[in-house]
């Protein structure tokens, strides 16, 4: 998994078709609305101010975290050989080993004797 | 998307149980201290009114990543309750490692994110292009300035 930019002279983005421009573009157009995601951050973080580089941080952070969940999803999809656009059980089963490899923050304590 | 020749599948792959995990976002914080509960009620509160609150975003972030063009309602839905635990959790873990110097610094965020290089580098990239930027801003309100007080001294 990586998060690639190809600068606009890159012989590779020239050999894409309409589609995959389109998904390129929305790869690196999309975020979260920043007004949005600072009221979520402000909820959570109640007492201060939140500077403008935590939102820069989470929203990156976030947004990537999504690439782990829809990529991942993907992957699953290909096991189970499963077509079509996502559907929840991929993207369960993409948390479940997300949850697995340590990417995710948990608040409680993991049961140490299942 | 094409599907090539399945690999060979661990035992998992065929229908892994699915935990009771948060599909309703509301997290489940059992046996947690009292005082983080009303913490966590009010993080719950909040969580209960973001119905489709990021859905247009995720739309497009998605299909970025390799969804449909138009993914599933219900998986975008998913998707959000999942991301705003994240964030949330994120956060909250970022509090209580700044909270014996008070406020909430990047850092705390960098520290937290250490052990996964590409988002540890991504932010390391954003916030040094911020400060490019600031400088840049900067330096252009400085050299405004000196125009504004030259063409006064005129």
């Amino acid at each position: 998994m990586w998060f690639v930019f190809l600068s606009s002279g890159s012989a590779l983005l020239q050999t894409f078709t309409e589609e995959q421009m389109k998904r390129y573009e929305a790869f690196r157009r999309s975020g979260f609305t920043k007004s949005k995601l600072k009221k979520v951050v402000a909820k959570i973080v109640e007492n201060q101010k939140v500077s403008e580089e935590i939102n820069i941080v989470v929203s990156a952070l976030a947004k990537m975290f999504v690439g782990d969940l829809v990529e991942t999803a993907r992957v699953v999809m290909t096991e189970w050989q499963h077509t079509g656009p996502i559907r929840p059980c991929h993207i369960k089963e993409a948390y479940r080993r997300l949850k697995l490899e340590g990417k995710t923050f948990k608040r409680t304590v993991p049961p140490l004797f299942r | 998307m094409q599907n090539p020749s399945p690999s060979p599948s661990p035992a998992t792959a065929t229908g892994a149980p699915t935990n009771p995990t948060t599909t309703t976002g509301a997290t489940t914080n059992k046996g947690k201290a009292p005082a983080s509960a009303a913490q966590h009620s009010s993080a719950e509160a909040s969580l209960k009114r973001k119905r489709g609150f990021f859905q247009k975003d995720l739309q497009h972030m998605m299909y970025g990543f390799g969804d449909d063009a138009n993914p599933l309602p219900e998986t975008v839905a998913l998707v959000e309750d999942i991301v705003v635990e994240y964030i949330t959790d994120l956060v909250y873990k970022a509090q209580n490692v700044a909270s014996k110097r008070g406020k909430l610094l990047t850092e705390d965020f960098l520290y937290l994110i250490r052990k996964d290089l590409p988002k540890f580098n991504r932010c390391k990239e954003l916030l040094s292009m911020n400060e490019e930027l600031k400088q840049a801003r900067k330096a252009f309100d400085v050299s405004e300035e000196n125009l504004a007080t030259a063409n006064d001294q005129v």
